[in-house]
């Protein structure tokens, strides 16, 4: 369960600081070496929502994430099903996100492909059965 | 220290971590965008669009197919047209060829438009459109549809874009913007001074323009 919510807290800290960096580059040249398409993804309409930038919003989920992994990993409070919660409509929105750079707008932009690497390692670790549960009894 | 301080005390290390490299990087990114006095040693030549004789000039450096030039074409005309008398946009071309296969083509294509009077016209048609040629194999054709729109000359206009006179005209720019350190697009300098960052929408153009405006006075 520990080593489970470390791995979260660790995705969850670098996707602060991919959020972080791209809500600070709004508005400005981002460079982008790796996957070319940067500056199309984070200007195309997608890239907010009712005027909020979608970094920022990623930003607060990773900042809520990042909050109750730790709070399991000093087992202050047992909060990874509140995770996995968080983090379902979080990949769901990622695949959609993924959908719309390689069809839509026919570019990828590396620092949201890293945030969608760091949502599914956190919904995939948050969803991982629970080892502690019980089998059935041998009859 | 207590079971319960711990966890707090790790979180807000590690979120003001998280935020000092977000906050480097960031700044990383956008300085090499100017140069490193931020100033533009003179201006001149381009391409002007507004009252010639308006006191503040805006200078961008920009690539046609750059998405945050793109971005920014609608807000830099809001601005001029927000200030009919006071504000003129002085364009030069910024063609960054490593990452935009067809920027120094659509730098042509605005400068041969240019050769029949009609450089602004596709100047806003080739950002206007800019989602239209940019994932194109061959913009020629397109780049000449243009042309047919706005009822240019196609032959002269074709013979324009191969010619050595409207080559010259881009490298020029390209040699003034080098000069001025610029090395990302667009880069704007008010009255000779960078900024930066670039400003986040039109009122934030207008706040500085209003502040040279009262500075002059």
């Amino acid at each position: 369960m520990k080593q489970r919510a470390t791995l979260i807290c660790a995705a969850a800290f670098l996707g602060m600081i991919d959020a972080l960096y791209l809500t600070l580059m709004r508005g400005l040249h981002v460079p982008c070496s790796v996957s070319g398409g940067c500056n199309e993804v984070l200007t195309s309409p997608y890239a907010e929502v009712f005027g909020v930038p979608l970094s920022a919003i990623g930003l607060a989920f990773y900042f809520t994430v990042f909050i109750l992994a730790v709070l399991e990993v000093f087992e202050v409070a047992h909060l990874v099903r509140w995770i996995f919660w968080l983090a379902l409509p979080g990949f769901l929105i990622t695949l959609v996100l993924i959908y719309l750079q390689a069809f839509v707008i026919r570019h990828f932009c590396q620092y949201c492909l890293l945030s969608a690497t760091l949502v599914t390692i956190i919904f995939v670790t948050s969803a991982w059965p629970h080892q502690s549960r019980q089998l059935p009894q041998p009859r | 220290m207590s079971n319960k301080t711990k966890p707090i005390v790790v979180i807000v290390i590690a979120v003001l971590a998280a935020a000092g490299i977000a906050l480097y990087l960031s700044r990383q990114s956008a300085a090499p965008r100017t140069g490193a006095d931020g100033s533009l040693a003179s201006s001149g030549g381009g391409h002007v669009r507004g009252n010639s004789a308006a006191p503040v000039t805006l200078v961008e450096f920009g690539d046609f197919q750059c998405p945050s030039c793109g971005y920014y074409h609608p807000i830099v005309d809001e601005l001029v047209r927000r200030y009919p008398d006071k504000v003129k946009l002085e364009f030069h071309h910024y063609p960054l060829v490593q990452m935009h296969a067809h920027a120094l083509d659509a730098a042509m294509a605005a400068e041969a438009a240019g050769n029949q009077g009609k450089y602004w016209e596709m100047h806003d048609m080739l950002y206007d459109h800019q989602k239209e040629w940019d994932r194109l194999l061959n913009t020629d054709a397109q780049f000449l549809a243009y042309a047919g729109s706005l009822g240019l000359d196609a032959n002269k206009f074709l013979r324009d874009m191969k010619s050595t006179d409207v080559q010259n005209r881009i490298l020029e720019d390209i040699q003034r913007g080098s000069a001025a350190k610029v090395s990302g697009t667009p880069t704007f300098f008010i009255d000779g001074q960078a900024l930066n960052p670039t400003p986040n929408g039109v009122d934030e153009f207008a706040a500085i323009v209003n502040n040279k405006l009262q500075a002059s006075k």
